[in-house]
């Protein structure tokens, strides 16, 4: 019963809304301000994996082109710590590699199930954009309120995942769930 | 030689037989001038002419005035020249027009003022076409004042949503070029909303409009980077929020307008979107692809 909320609104995600023509990704306020929404919360997490602290910061992207392209126009040469950030676009697939922040938009939902089990006390921070998500196992989810998009992020995901959120994120999120 | 101006030199050399007797007038030899086609000397003799007694109050000379200055007007080597020369003529026709009581120049008197009246409105439209603003507006107002003064009840709607449509439109592209400087942008704003007063159907000019203010907000958006911290996006959104609101009722207004225009489908599917509406987006973005492409007018 987890995912019925995911399950339900699948169909009308993949069949019903997905646009045909991609939005020109210039215009594409969303993925801009998702794009520095995650690379503000990658400086703002602390990975309690020793092996997560060496190498590339990676961001995976499943779906969502523009804000792939958002992330590497704006932040691919920014690093987060000492580490360079690596953006990487993943196929739609719930098989997905191991990375720091794992993004899957919402028209690859029905992804998601199989992501969190694959993810389970994984260190990767599961980030979506669908009410209930965090119920779910997401550990930050982009929200809409009054027209803005905000995010919002659970703590106890957050350490099933070895994450620790630090208190700025906290105080900014629009919502935080113990 | 044209015919209004044959017509012109016949009626005046008729009219002036009595005078050409007495030598040196003014007035009889800017006639002779303007016939040979010497209209520097037609000017010295016919501005003496108006000056002198006899002749202050004369629609004939006013009259020959106005034509000796509307050829001098598009014989003009400069641009400047040209506008002085115009605003002159107009200037002697409207008198010739009040003094003449009888009526017997007006035809001749309004045919050569209302040619005039038209060149404004077309140097606006050419400067606009040419992004020079300033003159443009300076010879709207030209055309304005100039029809206006010989009929105070015209119509001027239709000119003045011409003009202020295509003066909006560059303020914009103005505020294309350099994002920066608002005042085209507060500018832009100022045209269409004067369209819009004076006709709130007015398609284009709502459409504009809404277009102008979504894409201030994702201009604003889109200056984001990664230099910017979470409270700065906040702040951002919140001020794009604002133009995307503004934009929304304009959007609506020229879709309610027109159900089966595309541009106006894709604005408002991109207006919702940035205001994080992804439902009403996504009803307008379906709108658009169930349009069949005979319908993209």
């Amino acid at each position: 019963m987890r995912y019925l909320r995911i399950l339900l609104l699948t169909p009308f995600f993949l069949f019903a809304t997905v646009p045909q023509q991609p939005r020109d990704a210039e215009k594409d306020t969303t993925a801009i301000l998702q794009a520095n929404y995650i690379y503000n919360i990658a400086k703002l997490v602390e990975w309690k994996d020793p092996a997560m602290r060496t190498g590339n910061f990676v961001i995976g992207v499943i779906g969502s082109a523009n804000l792939y392209q958002e992330l590497i126009k704006q932040y691919s040469t920014r690093t987060i710590g000492k580490q360079p950030i690596e953006v990487r676009k993943l196929p739609r697939t719930a098989e997905v590699e191991s990375c720091h922040i794992l993004f899957v938009g919402r028209a690859d939902l029905a992804l998601l199930p199989d992501i969190y089990k694959r993810m389970a006390n994984k260190p990767t921070m599961v980030v979506t954009e669908y009410e209930g998500a965090l119920d779910d196992g997401a550990v930050v989810n982009f929200v809409k309120v009054e027209n803005l998009l905000k995010y919002e992020m659970s703590l106890s995901n957050a350490q099933k995942h070895g994450l620790v959120m630090g208190l700025t994120l906290k105080n900014l999120a629009h919502r935080v769930e113990e | 030689m044209n015919m209004a101006r044959r017509i012109l030199i016949a009626v005046l050399a008729l009219l002036l037989a009595p005078w050409a007797i007495a030598q040196g007038d003014p007035l009889v030899e800017a006639l002779r001038k303007y016939q040979a086609g010497e209209l520097e000397k037609a000017r010295e003799l016919i501005d003496l002419a108006v000056q002198a007694p006899d002749h202050a109050t004369d629609p004939e000379a006013w009259l020959l005035r106005g034509f000796v200055y509307k050829d001098a007007y598009k014989s003009a080597s400069t641009t400047t020249l040209a506008d002085e020369f115009r605003d002159e003529a107009i200037v002697s026709l409207f008198s010739c027009m009040g003094l003449d009581s009888a009526g017997t120049y007006r035809d001749n008197a309004k045919q050569a003022y209302d040619f005039l009246t038209r060149s404004y409105f077309n140097d606006a439209a050419k400067a606009l076409n040419e992004m020079d603003d300033v003159r443009a507006v300076h010879m709207f107002e030209q055309y304005e004042d100039a029809t206006l003064k010989l009929n105070p009840d015209a119509d001027l709607r239709l000119r003045k949503i011409e003009f202020k449509n295509a003066l909006g439109t560059v303020f914009t592209k103005r505020f294309n070029m350099d994002r920066t400087n608002l005042e085209w942008f507060d500018r832009a704003v100022e045209a269409y909303k004067e369209v819009i007063a004076i006709d709130a159907d007015n398609y284009g000019a709502n459409y504009n409009l809404a277009t102008l203010y979504y894409n201030r907000g994702v201009y604003n958006i889109q200056g984001i980077n990664a230099d910017d911290e979470i409270p700065t996006i906040l702040q951002i959104q919140e001020v794009s929020r604002e133009f995307f609101q503004e934009a929304l009722p304009y959007m609506l207004k020229a879709h309610d307008m027109n159900p089966t225009r595309r541009e106006t489908l894709l604005g408002l599917e991109g207006i919702y979107y940035s205001l994080q509406d992804q439902q009403s987006s996504d009803k307008f973005r379906e709108l658009f692809e169930e349009l069949p492409p005979e319908e993209d007018r």
